[in-house]
């Protein structure tokens, strides 16, 4: 009964925080819509959206745009990283002959690199997704090396004790125990790589849902930034979904560690 | 047999010492061999840039080589060209901005996210809100601030504020919601009440966790500067960088980038030295 109630009371507390989120919108944008649009207007100019498309890309076209970058990015990042990351953390050598350089360029936000990038390969589709791997590969490596050195030496113990080789003890011991610092990584670097696909599509493109968010700042057209923001913070969020529940699915002894 | 014990004790620590003097000379010795291959790593690294640029493997026009770069980089503390401002003032316009914005999220974000931990009303009411800005980048906040507040110091200063305003409040957030609950029912029982517990248990055993918040926070808005001097800006290192872009100059970018980097990490150093400070007992939990 008590634990009913105080469902109840949250949810309560939930819409009535969201319903003031809404109704301080309408106050704000009621003065000047032009400035601020109201969330009909907002509303309205996001059917529009889906009935005519922007720049002879339907909406859909945008999205896919900007995933599909971030996605190939990504998968390149997570190959790439994973395996320098294991290499780094196993092995003292490699790591102290990579880490130098690696952390002289960590501190340079992936955002900086655009107009080198740019200046480099100019503003195709390449430099969009070579920037978002130099986003995401950083995370991941990091993570992983992390990972695999923190891996509990009586585990390693006890694969030798079985003589396993190296190539078993990396995929049956190693990998497995590090696999929560590594999906950790890979989150961050999921999350980072979506910030630098929309700053670069900000800065230099065509399509994608970074694009949207500028023509609508050129146009004037406040209702097509907020539209932009808006789908632009659901896929975010719909990505980090997405990886969580693929963690749940590749390692499920993760997430009950954690409760 | 009572006089051999002592005997056996001495010799077994002297091959104890021994043993352990062996394993410090190894050990130091295998931390010079890392630092050597580190050393030749990033020196061969830059003779092959190096090179590459001079002998134009790579267009010069692409990449400058790093004695270019590090000229580049004297040059520009007193010569404004090209971009129309020295490195110093570029340097201090950005640091300005994000340490503003930085301040003013540190400011309101902690003391909210500690709040919402400590009272879950509180927290449910905030939460949603929360919840639904947090997905959207803060540089996609840019064209909005612009619109809204103009291309100077205050828009910077809003995007700045709402990167570092996330992390601050989630981490307080945390951190107050993590604390071991017998401490709290400890206070109880040593008759503390509701404001005691808050500031005596509930912050303190949240300070790490605020502080990796704030870490996280000021990593943010630094690169957010970046993004936000790269759209829109008339000096910042951000600006520097896009100038030498269409100026067509790889060294000032490099020397941009490195300036970025170089700042981004020792600020970081800075709030480490702070929170070795203000934090103590951090592995007693």
């Amino acid at each position: 009964m008590n634990a009913k109630t105080s469902k109840l009371r949250d949810l309560a507390l939930s819409v009535v925080s969201i319903l003031c989120l809404i109704s301080l919108w309408l106050v704000l944008s009621s003065s000047r819509p032009d400035f601020f649009p109201t969330p009909q207007m907002t509303w309205e100019r996001f059917i529009e959206l889906i009935e005519y498309p922007v720049s002879k890309v339907s909406i859909l076209g945008h999205i896919w745009a900007s995933l599909r970058r971030v996605v190939i990015a990504f998968c390149y990042a997570v190959v790439l990283g994973i395996s320098l990351g294991i290499a780094m953390g196993w092995n003292k050598k490699i790591r102290a002959a990579v880490e130098p350089i690696f952390e002289s360029l960590r501190p340079i936000p992936p955002i900086a690199w655009i107009p080198l990038v740019i200046l480099w390969f100019g503003v195709g589709e390449f430099p969009k997704i070579l920037l978002v791997f130099i986003g995401s590969f950083i995370p991941i490596v990091l993570n992983t090396m992390t990972g695999v050195a923190l891996v509990d030496p009586m585990y390693l113990s006890v694969s030798r004790v079985f003589k396993a080789n190296t190539l078993q003890t990396m995929i049956h011991v190693v990998l497995p125990a590090s696999i929560p610092a590594i999906f950790a990584g890979m989150k961050a670097s999921l999350s980072s790589g979506w910030m630098v696909v929309v700053a670069a599509e900000m800065i230099a493109s065509k399509s994608g849902v970074g694009f949207l968010i500028t023509r609508g700042s050129e146009s004037y057209d406040v209702a097509l930034i907020l539209c932009g923001m808006i789908l632009i913070g659901i896929v975010g969020a719909l990505l980090g979904v997405v990886l969580t529940l693929l963690e749940r699915w590749l390692c499920p002894w993760t997430t009950k560690k954690e409760k | 047999m009572a006089n051999e014990k002592p005997s056996s004790a001495v010799h077994n620590a002297a091959a104890v010492s021994e043993s352990i003097r062996i394993e410090n000379q190894n050990r130091a010795r295998e931390k010079r061999q890392l630092f050597l291959i580190s050393l030749t790593s990033v020196v061969i690294c830059l003779l092959i840039w190096e090179i590459a640029v001079r002998t134009a493997l790579i267009n010069p026009k692409y990449l400058s080589a790093p004695s270019q770069v590090f000229q580049s980089f004297i040059t520009k503390f007193y010569d404004p060209k090209p971009d129309g401002a020295i490195l110093p003032v570029h340097f201090i316009s950005s640091l300005y901005l994000a340490l503003v914005g930085y301040f003013a999220a540190v400011i309101i974000g902690i003391p909210l996210g500690l709040v919402m931990g400590y009272s879950k009303v509180f927290y449910k009411l905030i939460n949603p809100v929360f919840e639904i800005v947090r997905p959207i980048p803060p540089i996609a906040w840019i064209p909005l601030s612009v619109i809204w507040l103009g291309i100077g110091t205050t828009a910077k200063g809003f995007i700045i504020f709402l990167a570092a305003f996330v992390p601050c409040v989630i981490n307080a957030y945390t951190g107050v919601h993590q604390t071991n609950p017998t401490l709290i029912n400890v206070a109880k029982t040593c008759g503390a009440n509701d404001w005691q517990i808050f500031t005596t248990v509930c912050i303190p055993s949240a300070l790490p966790l605020t502080f990796t918040g704030l870490r996280v926070a000021l990593g943010n808005s630094w690169s957010t500067l970046v993004a936000a001097e790269l759209l829109s800006a008339k000096a910042g290192l951000g600006y520097m960088i896009q100038q030498g872009r269409s100026l067509v100059r790889p060294d000032i970018i490099i020397v941009g980038m490195l300036s970025i980097g170089i700042t981004g990490a020792l600020l970081s150093a800075c709030l480490s030295r702070v929170e070795k400070k203000f934090v103590k007992g951090r592995n007693a939990r």
